[in-house]
């Protein structure tokens, strides 16, 4: 698993250079935006089951027809693991964005996750479909353009309009999702 | 690659939880020290090759020696040196206990090199740093630790 500084020091190796001041630049960066950083994961730890909830419900509005039987989520069993499947991809969005680096995104979460999917029978479409509405939530969550009340405490007392470039970098993971799963 | 972030997001991962208030304080507390850190990398990472020409020399003294067991000797302190630069971007010993600690004994036994030289090199790079000529206190606190930490590796 690497963060942005490790992911420095892999790619620094490969070339068997120190890191100077150009590569330090970018963690800077990171250091300086991190109370924003912060925000944006307890934006997500904080609505967790919101998030994950409004995505399945939101997939299977689309198409009724998962929760009659012979529907994938037939029975509720079935819906429960969908749900906790919701969650996972979260959690390790949520790892991603505080580390500031997809690795632990892709090795724990993403590798594997589509033929295992196939091997399942879970249809790709419908789960992409969820990743894609909790993206869209937690997005607008962070940046407080939800309708509706503020969603999330930050530690910071920092805005949501501050949120924005983190809130781009969430979306990227979520997009990875996405992709792993197409 | 162990570092302040990746050490809690692994323990978080084990026990399947999201980051907590305490996971992110953690995190917050080593991001803090940071600034002091990379300017030591920075630091450093400019003046890696004097620091390294500065250290072989002290330990080679006025003596002739054979140049290529120089550059060698030189090699491996830059090689030292340039792991301890990434230990202070990671904020972590990661860098130096995976590339420059693991198995190291064994290797410097079986080319019959005596470690003494390295501690003693490195010695030198750690008593020669000046505050504030080199860099700020913090910095130079952070960059002795390393330097410690690897001394007593060799030892």
């Amino acid at each position: 698993m690497l963060d942005a500084f490790s992911r420095a020091v892999v790619s620094a190796d490969a070339k068997g250079a120190p890191i100077g001041t150009e590569d330090l630049a970018n963690l800077r960066k990171y250091v300086a935006d991190a109370n924003k950083r912060i925000d944006a994961t307890l934006a997500i730890t904080q609505n967790v089951s919101c998030i994950a909830a409004d995505a399945v419900a939101g997939m299977v509005c689309e198409n009724t027809g998962m929760t009659q039987p012979g529907g994938n989520c037939y029975p509720t069993r079935r819906m429960a693991a969908c749900l906790r499947d919701g969650e996972i991809i979260l959690r390790y969005v949520s790892y991603a964005l505080l580390a500031g680096d997809s690795s632990v995104l892709d090795d724990r979460c993403l590798n594997g996750l589509k033929e295992t999917y196939q091997a399942l029978g879970v249809p790709l479409s419908n789960a992409i479909r969820a990743v894609e509405i909790m993206k869209i939530a937690t997005v607008a969550i962070m940046t407080e353009t939800n309708t509706g009340r503020k969603m999330f405490e930050g530690i910071n007392s920092g805005s949501g309009a501050q949120c924005k470039e983190i809130a781009a970098e969430a979306a990227s993971y979520f997009d990875r999702v996405i992709t792993a799963l197409s | 690659m162990k570092s302040a972030v990746t050490t809690v997001l692994t323990v978080a991962d084990a026990a399947s939880r999201f980051p907590s208030i305490s996971d992110i304080e953690a995190v917050k507390g080593s991001l803090d020290r940071a600034s002091a850190r990379m300017e030591a990398a920075e630091k450093l990472a400019a003046g890696i090759d004097k620091v390294t020409t500065d250290a072989v020399d002290a330990v080679y003294g006025k003596g002739s020696y054979e140049q290529t067991n120089k550059d060698k000797c030189a090699r491996d302190i830059h090689h030292y040196l340039r792991l301890i630069n990434y230990c202070l971007v990671t904020g972590g010993t990661g860098p130096l206990d995976e590339w420059g600690i693991a198995g190291m004994r064994e290797v410097i036994r079986v080319q019959l090199l005596p470690t003494a030289a390295y501690v003693e090199a490195f010695t030198h790079i750690r008593d020669r740093v000046c505050v504030p000529r080199d860099m700020s206190p913090q910095a130079a606190a952070e960059f002795k630790s390393l330097l410690d930490y690897l001394i007593n590796a060799l030892a």
